[in-house]
């Protein structure tokens, strides 16, 4: 019984891991297009360009804007909201802006390249 | 970069007060509220809407883990919860931590401080640029490789001209001069040295110059090098002494520079000296072109690259030429080299090494001691860690956990055994300074510490892997089931206790036997009569300046003068001259010649120790007449040289003859070709130290050899300071600048002889002190766990009609079973540690039979004892009580 929760918790955790680096790099656009947000914000952004992808566990975002704080490519401060509630906006840095920019071109590079094998057909290689 | 300063983050949020984690909880809040709004918004009642948005925002609690995990280093956290953890549970139990940080600051503090003296005798650095290339140049007898000695001046010439792998080599020598004219006399050590000196020590100079080639040629004018301390001390740090001019030994010298106060060579103890060329020197001047005798000590330095077998190859070549072409003054002898520290360390390095070995040992057992404690706690808590277990704990996070509490053990002994080790250093310091080279400040440096944390670590290691490994590995069915909190005992715990018991005592036994085997070779060394009387006898040095005193006649004019005035003083009567003083101040060994025998060969000469003494030498520090006479009136400066030689030597060179009326051949210039009557026999003295057997000595009147100078021994009730203050008169009333030095009394000459075996062998009966103390616990604390855990058994067996004499016999069975493993297994191991001993014994072998039984007898009698408290309270198991407690 202790087992399998331990093996369910890692396979969890080896999920979302995947997730975070897209995630990551959605937020950061986010910012970038749409300047200093919070994060209920950033998650509706994102869930409207996206769709499904923060359809449910919008709170995973969190953790990932956590992690682009912590390694200084997103600053944040207390600010007011629209509703005027407390809130902590983010906004992108320039170490940030300069981490979307290669993430970009690597992510563009990778698309293409896996786009491509996507578009093999058997002729090409007769 | 990214990386590093995330890492920095989380590590900066580990430590972090936890309440910055509401900073999360608030931001999700707010994030519901607002999807809350937004779907009241979109027509949803306000309950469901929250519904919605809950389900929207995944679990809560995942995601506040992931954050945390975000947040800190996880593992870090756990670590310093476990430390923590730890720390509470042994304040919980002050009795075992106690014991426990008692144990390893034991083992830990020996280790560092004996380290200590290790690393500074016999790991740290020499204090010279470079000291891995320096190497002693020696020659050494052929047939007899314990023959070490110096090498003459013209000899060293020739290894500088014909050596391609050394930079250099130098000669050194010391001795005493007076240095007058600046307030008191005061005697100076002084190192004479050779022109390659600066060359091969490549020390720069505090202020002026070093010696230059011009310094070395005959004829020029004399120049002296001041070290720091006499420059400060005695000048006042004036920069203006050098190119002036001081006197020592009545003759002036210019002062060319300062030497640094870290320079200290040849003379390691003496902080305060001067160093002068050869040919200045007023003793050993004058022999440069005297190839005979072996009286420079050669230091060499290689040349970068070349390694030492390549030097030792060319200088064996050179001393094959040597031979060749100097056959009279170097057949027989061999050139060979050593590294510098050898020199100096070679007498007290396997005494050292006993030493550590010795508090290695004692880590061993504190370890052992440690691991039965930490097993018998963790089968106590075998419970405890089931539960843990099962509430989700995994085996490496249990053994985690017990590893962060022998951590905090291990820190906590590992600082009290340092504390320790600084105060033992502090004690031990002196000791060692008075018979050890002092090339450097014993004392606990950063090196030390670092060595006591690693011995920390590994002992922390030691102690507390096999105990968590076991104890991760208990049965979970069976801890929870029993309900007695004991019930985890397992046969494997307990035999893996026994046997951690037997081997304490197993490694006290070869301690004991070590320190036994020392402590007897101690008592037979200081039981050993020297030959002579030494009670109540003091001697006092009073050296001659040659500038002044030039003549042998003026010598023994003085000599004579100091001798009468000095009998003349109330108590003093007794009173008399010699050069050397036996034991106090080592040996002069010389060659000698027997009239009507063929000279020997250079490589198989006669020598003997040889004694200048007034008439009343023998009769004052009774030493007995064998045959013949001693030295009286009739042997004046005129009359026909004669000697007394000892017993030893009597027996060695006239086996079957009567030695009186034959005469030897022997002396120093101008006498050292006299021929000279032996008119008696006297018995032998053990001139060298205590540890010596006396060998062959001669003696000669001081009225027919006197020297520049001499030794007074007085015998007298009176006290020491007494007699030293009206010799200090005395000397002083008959030429106020002639320093008296070296003042000692004889007693403390013997104990000066004594003292690094003394120092040896106090160190070890205290380690094995510790050893037993620490073996009689580990076998008290198996014994006593073995009862605890036997109690319900106990009383069920007095409830059955055992007597309380079988408990007691059950019991001692145990105790006995244990102790004689451990003397099976030690005894074995004690000889042949004890062989190690070597050359440290004195008087009683290795295989000692009367230690040997007598360290197992007194090891069953401290088991007996340790096992009795635990036996006592088995027999008074009350059957009632023991089984109600089921």
């Amino acid at each position: 019984m202790l087992l399998l929760v331990t093996k369910m918790g890692d396979s969890k955790r080896q999920k979302t891991d995947v997730r975070q680096g897209t995630l990551a790099l959605m937020v950061l656009k986010t910012l970038e297009v749409l300047g200093p947000l919070h994060g209920y914000g950033i998650a509706r952004r994102i869930e409207q360009i996206s769709g499904d992808v923060l359809a449910v566990n919008q709170g995973t975002l969190y953790p990932v804007l956590l992690k682009l704080e912590q390694e200084g490519a997103v600053a944040s401060d207390w600010g007011v909201s629209d509703n005027n509630r407390r809130a902590r906006f983010y906004r992108l840095t320039k170490s940030g802006r300069g981490l979307l920019h290669d993430e970009t071109a690597d992510w563009q590079q990778t698309a293409e390249i896996i786009g491509r094998f996507f578009s093999m057909k058997s002729e090409d290689f007769s | 970069m990214r990386g590093i300063r995330r890492f920095f983050s989380r590590l900066r949020n580990t430590f972090a007060e936890p309440r910055k984690e509401e900073r999360m909880r608030e931001e999700m809040e707010e994030h519901l509220a607002l999807e809350t709004a937004e779907l009241v918004r979109s027509g949803l009642p306000e309950a469901e809407a929250r519904r919605q948005a809950r389900l929207k925002f995944g679990g809560m609690e995942t995601i506040e883990e992931d954050y945390r995990a975000e947040r800190r280093i996880l593992f870090l956290e756990t670590l310093w919860q476990d430390l923590r953890y730890g720390f509470r549970m042994l304040r919980k139990s002050p009795g075992f931590t106690a014991v426990a940080v008692f144990t390893l600051a034991l083992g830990v503090g020996a280790n560092t401080a004996i380290f200590s003296v290790v690393y500074a005798e016999l790991l740290k650095p020499l204090p010279f640029v470079s000291p891995e290339r320096l190497y002693t140049v020696f020659q050494q007898e052929e047939k007899d490789a314990t023959q070490q000695t110096g090498i003459s001046f013209p000899n060293l010439e020739d290894l500088n001209a014909q050596s391609r792998l050394f930079e250099g080599m130098t000669g050194t020598t010391h001795h005493q001069l007076t240095l007058t004219g600046r307030g008191q006399p005061q005697v100076i050590e002084t190192s004479i040295v050779t022109s390659e000196f600066f060359t091969v020590f490549k020390e720069k100079p505090l202020a002026g110059r070093e010696f230059l080639p011009e310094d070395f040629k005959p004829g020029g004018a004399a120049t002296v090098l001041l070290s720091e301390n006499l420059w400060r001390g005695k000048f006042g740090g004036d920069p203006g002494i050098i190119g002036s001019s001081i006197t020592l030994d009545k003759t002036p010298y210019t002062v060319i520079g300062v030497l640094p106060a870290s320079f200290r060579f040849p003379a390691f103890d003496e902080s305060e000296q001067v160093w002068i060329p050869l040919v200045h020197d007023p003793f050993f001047g004058p022999w440069i072109g005297r190839r005979v005798g072996h009286w420079l000590q050669i230091t060499g330095r290689l040349k970068p690259g070349v390694t030492p077998a390549q030097a030792s190859a060319e200088l064996d070549g050179i001393g094959q030429r040597l031979v060749r072409e100097y056959p009279a003054e170097n057949s027989g002898w061999l050139v060979r080299m050593m590294p510098l520290r050898q020199l100096y360390v070679a007498d007290v390095k396997p005494a050292l090494l006993v030493l550590m070995g010795a508090v290695c040992v004692v880590l061993l057992i504190a370890c052992a001691n440690l691991a039965n404690l930490l097993l018998a706690r963790g089968t106590t808590r075998a419970r405890e860690f089931a539960v843990r277990s099962t509430l989700g704990a995994g085996r490496g996070r249990l053994i985690r956990q017990l590893m962060a509490e022998a951590a905090v053990l291990g820190l906590l002994g590992g600082t009290a055994g340092v504390l320790l080790a600084i105060r033992g250093v502090r004690v031990l310091s002196p000791l060692v300074s008075t018979d050890l080279p002092a090339f450097s400040a014993i004392r606990i440096d950063y090196f030390v510490l670092c060595f006591a944390l690693v011995v920390s670590a590994i002992a922390v290691c030691g102690f507390a892997l096999a105990p968590a490994f076991l104890v991760a590995k208990v049965d979970l069915q069976k801890s929870l089931r029993e309900g007695d909190a004991r019930g985890g005992e397992t046969a494997g715990g307990r035999r893996i206790r026994s046997v951690l018991a037997a081997a304490e005592l197993a490694l006290a036994i070869v301690l004991l036997v070590t320190a036994g085997l020392m402590l007897r070779s101690f008592a037979n060394l200081t039981s050993v009569s020297p030959g002579f009387d030494v009670q109540h006898v003091l001697k006092a040095n009073i050296a001659l300046p040659r500038a002044e005193y030039s003549t042998p006649q003026q010598w023994l004019g003085f000599a004579n003068e100091l001798l009468s005035r000095v009998q003349a003083e109330p108590g003093l009567r007794e009173a008399a001259l010699a050069v050397p003083t036996p034991l106090a101040d080592g040996c002069v060994n010389l060659g000698f010649d027997i009239v009507d025998r063929p000279p020997l060969s250079a490589a198989e000469s006669r020598t003997a120790d040889y004694v200048s003494v007034s008439q009343n030498y023998f009769h004052i520090l009774n030493i007995p007449l064998l045959a013949g006479r001693t030295f009286d009136e009739r042997d004046g400066m005129s009359s026909p040289r004669v000697a007394v030689i000892s017993l030893a030597l009597a027996r060695k060179y006239f086996p079957n003859e009567d030695p009186i009326g034959k005469q030897m051949v022997f002396g120093f210039p101008p006498d050292g070709e006299a021929a000279r009557e032996i008119v008696g026999i006297v018995g032998d003295v053990r001139d060298v130290d205590l540890g010596t057997d006396p060998g062959p000595m001669m003696y000669v009147p001081y009225s027919q050899a006197p020297f520049a100078g001499s030794d007074i021994i007085v015998k007298s009730p009176l006290d020491a300071g007494t007699v030293a203050a009206s010799v200090r008169r005395v000397t002083a009333s008959i030429d106020k600048d002639l320093p008296v030095g070296d003042i000692s009394t004889l007693t403390d000459a013997v104990n000066a002889s004594v003292a690094e075996p003394k120092f040896r062998t106090s160190l070890l009966v205290l380690f094995a002190a510790m050893a037993v103390v620490l073996a009689a616990t580990g076998i008290f604390g198996v014994i006593s766990y073995s009862v605890s855990c036997r109690t319900k058994e106990i009383g069920i067996r007095v409830a059955l009609g055992a007597s309380r004499g079988s408990i007691v016999q059950m019991v001692s069975r145990e105790v006995l079973l244990l102790t004689l493993g451990g003397i099976a297994a030690g005894v074995p191991c004690a000889l042949a540690a004890s062989r190690l001993l070597g050359h440290m014994l004195f008087g009683v072998s290795a295989a000692d039979p009367l230690t040997l039984a007598g360290v197992a007898l007194a090891l069953v009698a401290v088991a007996v004892v340790a096992g009795c408290v635990p036996a006592r309270r088995a027999m008074s198991v009350d059957p009632m009580v023991a089984l109600r407690h089921e």
